[in-house]
């Protein structure tokens, strides 16, 4: 048979067509999940998996297959099988209550609470004294301006 | 590179949802409904897994035999520049191949029973590559057109259900968008160029039009499987849809260069927005996605060639304790 | 650089050879596109493909600094007789445990060299090596990790790279052919000398090969296969040539 591609032409070609399986179970050795560091300090993301006999050239096929495209400072290899994973089925588990306010900052919320002591108590506002001068910053260069 | 997914045709269940459980279907179908994506270990209908796995396997067919047709000139690519551009663009294709077969393999069948299945002519791959690349100027049009087509496909596919596949749908999309450039460019260059360079690339448009037609597949019988299919966010959009898309996009940018597009009936009807033209030959399609293209049997040797070498290298480096772990995700 | 005639002469024929050697073995792993072992492996394989290539494409555009053609012309017009390299970077891929050992041989020569070069009077040349040093690293990385694996892995694999290294040893020599302009090279200051690449390629490739258990030929039985440098090549070089030029000479005053 001749192709019209001349490098196809330079291969000796199988004939036989058989129908039977060309790969054997594993042939295509086990998978590895590969997480890809863009740059020094980011996080190692996962960004999917290669098949490799072993960690070494898993890593040749993970800097190929993944840290070609995108910049790369760091790879990590992981056999597919020594992860643990959560199961979907029990992401409910990670659901939070609207009540679990407690948690967040913006639920902490006592100036009110500490101006009324102050007051009943006649310490000074700290705050007050700069919220003043800050009134009277913005309102200066308007004073300028009216000026010329 | 990729036409659409076909609905198969000897799949004579009833229905895709017989025998599954009411509430767990109800809960999937709402998890789509809601926009949520499926990940590999979530329950799903058989149907739904096996329209995938079909699906993206073909996918993956399709950009190893697809970097075939183009990696024919490689060795011939006239310049540094172009040169360099084409061996990274296939070797992008290959790329695509290893991400979506990552994908399939999540759904439960390994990478040796896809590629036996490939070789053994029981599972298909774009018919797009079962057509020769006659010249340089065809390896321009195809990278320009059907890439084109595919990332119309591709980006389409990538707002579907499965978590997995759309994942490798949008990294393969950011790659391809310079496979469109390269292409654009390349056909730029030939139909600006000498008078044998446009009459190259001419020739390559008139060669290529039918296959680029045939692209995303014929015109949809509407039936229940494709409306469940739909539902489930397998097929996002009919072939028609794709096939109107593409020609709105690039039949004017085809035009722009004075190219003649060899159908006289190709034209949009302006009050009904609608693009007319000749059905192509589906009868013709047909023949070739079942083996009787140009090319079928050579891509399928080499394929088979690439296997059989390579079986040494693999069986050296593979240990008696090695076990295969479906991939995470 | 006020360099006369002579020593001109001697930087081109020097940067010819390592350009020239560059693009062939690059042209010819790339012929491994869509039939790698693994599609992992494909894809390594036109990656160093394309590093090799985009090298040689940065050396002819030195060689065009020096009054040269432009970088396609001299790549895709010359004949085999006006080409430098040498005989192992020209054979077909042959299966992959040739292309391996060739490029496992070729890379650390390469490696080598152009940390040699790193240091070497001519300016351009020196940047050139000291830019590609992580490109040339990945390539003998890549390679090391593939021999050491197969070099011990089983006994088909053992005899197929033991064969492979017989197969292309002597071949590999070849790439320290030394040029009659050698001194001059070594008067300025830009390259040792092609003993000195050998003796450090030897020292470096090896205790790489005994970690692989692979048997380098015995010293008496080394035939280097010259020629390749004074413009003498193998059967292969000239269709491959014209193969690649086909498109480009189709119209030489096109733009592609």
């Amino acid at each position: 048979m001749s192709s019209i591609d001349p490098r196809i032409n330079r291969l000796d070609l199988p004939t036989n067509e058989d129908g039977k399986n060309v790969l054997d179970e594993l042939e295509q050795w086990e998978t590895y999940e590969v997480f890809h560091q863009k740059k020094r300090g980011d996080q190692h993301v996962h960004v999917g998996i290669v098949h490799s006999a072993n960690p070494e050239l898993a890593l040749i096929m993970a800097k190929e297959t993944f840290g070609r495209r995108r910049q790369t400072a760091n790879l990590w290899v992981v056999k597919s099988s020594a992860v643990t994973a959560s199961d979907y089925e029990d992401q409910d588990i990670f659901e939070t209550t609207p009540e679990k306010t407690y948690r967040e900052a913006s639920d902490y919320y006592c100036m009110d609470r500490i101006r009324k002591y102050q007051q009943e108590h006649g310490i000074k506002d700290r705050k007050e004294d700069r919220r003043k001068k800050k009134d009277l910053d913005n309102k200066e260069p308007v004073k300028k301006e009216t000026a010329e | 590179m990729y036409g659409n997914a076909q609905i198969d045709s000897k799949d004579k269940a009833k229905s895709l949802t017989d025998g599954e459980d009411p509430i767990k279907l109800a809960e999937f179908e709402a998890r789509i409904t809601r926009g949520e994506k499926i990940e590999p270990k979530d329950w799903m209908p058989a149907a739904y897994r096996k329209q995938l796995i079909r699906m993206i396997e073909q996918h993956a067919h399709s950009e190893i035999i697809g970097a075939l047709p183009e990696g024919t000139w490689i060795t011939r690519a006239p310049g540094f520049r172009r040169k360099l551009a084409l061996m990274a663009k296939v070797q992008d294709e290959v790329g695509h191949a290893q991400l979506l077969y990552s994908a399939a393999e999540t759904l439960g069948k390994t990478r040796e029973d896809m590629i036996n299945d490939l070789i053994n002519g029981k599972s298909k791959y774009s018919n797009v590559f079962n057509y020769p690349a006659m010249t340089w100027a065809d390896t321009a049009i195809i990278a320009w057109l059907i890439d084109a087509g595919a990332i119309i496909n591709q980006v389409t596919n990538s707002k579907g259900s499965y978590g997995p596949y759309c994942r490798a749908l949008e990294r393969i999309c950011s790659e391809e968008s310079f496979h469109l450039k390269y292409g654009h460019d390349n056909v730029v260059f030939l139909a600006t160029g000498t008078a044998q360079q446009r009459e190259m690339v001419q020739d390559a448009l008139n060669r290529w039009w039918i296959p680029i037609m045939h692209f995303h597949g014929p015109p949809d019988k509407v039936s229940q499987h494709t409306e469940v299919l739909m539902k489930w966010k397998v097929k996002m959009a009919t072939n028609d849809d794709m096939r109107y898309r593409f020609l709105d996009e690039y039949v004017p940018k085809i035009w722009d260069l004075g190219l003649t597009i060899p159908d006289p009936n190709l034209k949009k009807n302006e009050t009904t927005g609608v693009w007319e033209y000749t059905e192509p030959d589906w009868e013709e399609f047909k023949r070739v996605i079942n083996g009787d293209g140009p090319c079928n049997k050579e891509r399928l040797q080499v394929r088979r060639w690439a296997e059989e070498k390579g079986a040494w290298v693999r069986r050296a480096l593979l240990k008696a304790e090695s076990k295969y772990t479906i991939p995470l995700a | 650089m006020n360099y006369n005639e002579t020593q001109i002469k001697a930087v081109k024929e020097f940067l010819y050879k390592i350009a020239d050697d560059q693009l062939i073995i690059g042209h010819r792993n790339s012929e491994w596109t869509g039939l790698g072992p693994l599609v992992e492996e494909d894809i390594a394989f036109s990656s160093i493909a394309q590093d090799k290539i985009g090298q040689a494409q940065h050396i002819y555009e030195i060689l065009h600094s020096l009054g040269e053609a432009d970088a396609d012309t001299i790549a895709f017009t010359r004949n085999a007789a006006a080409f430098k390299s040498c005989h192992l970077v020209e054979l077909p891929i042959g299966e992959y445990d040739f292309s391996l050992m060739r490029n496992f041989l070729f890379n650390h020569a390469e490696q080598i060299r152009f940390d040699m070069l790193a240091n070497s009077g001519l300016e351009p040349l020196a940047k050139l090596a000291k830019k590609y040093r992580g490109e040339v690293k990945y390539h003998t990385m890549h390679a090391n990790t593939w021999v050491r694996q197969l070099g011990k892995a089983n006994e088909e694999s053992h005899a197929r790279m033991q064969t492979a290294l017989n197969d292309t040893f002597n071949l590999a020599l070849g790439i320290f052919e030394e040029s009659e302009f050698a001194d001059i090279l070594k008067d300025l200051n830009i390259f040792p000398g092609e003993k000195v690449l050998q003796y450090k390629w030897i020292e470096a490739i090896t205790p790489l090969l005994e970690q692989s258990m692979l048997v380098l030929p015995e010293s008496s039985a080394w035939q280097p296969v010259y020629g390749g440098r004074k413009g003498f090549h193998t059967e292969y070089l000239e269709p491959m040539l014209e193969e690649m030029g086909e498109v480009f000479r189709l119209d030489p005053k096109a733009e592609w």
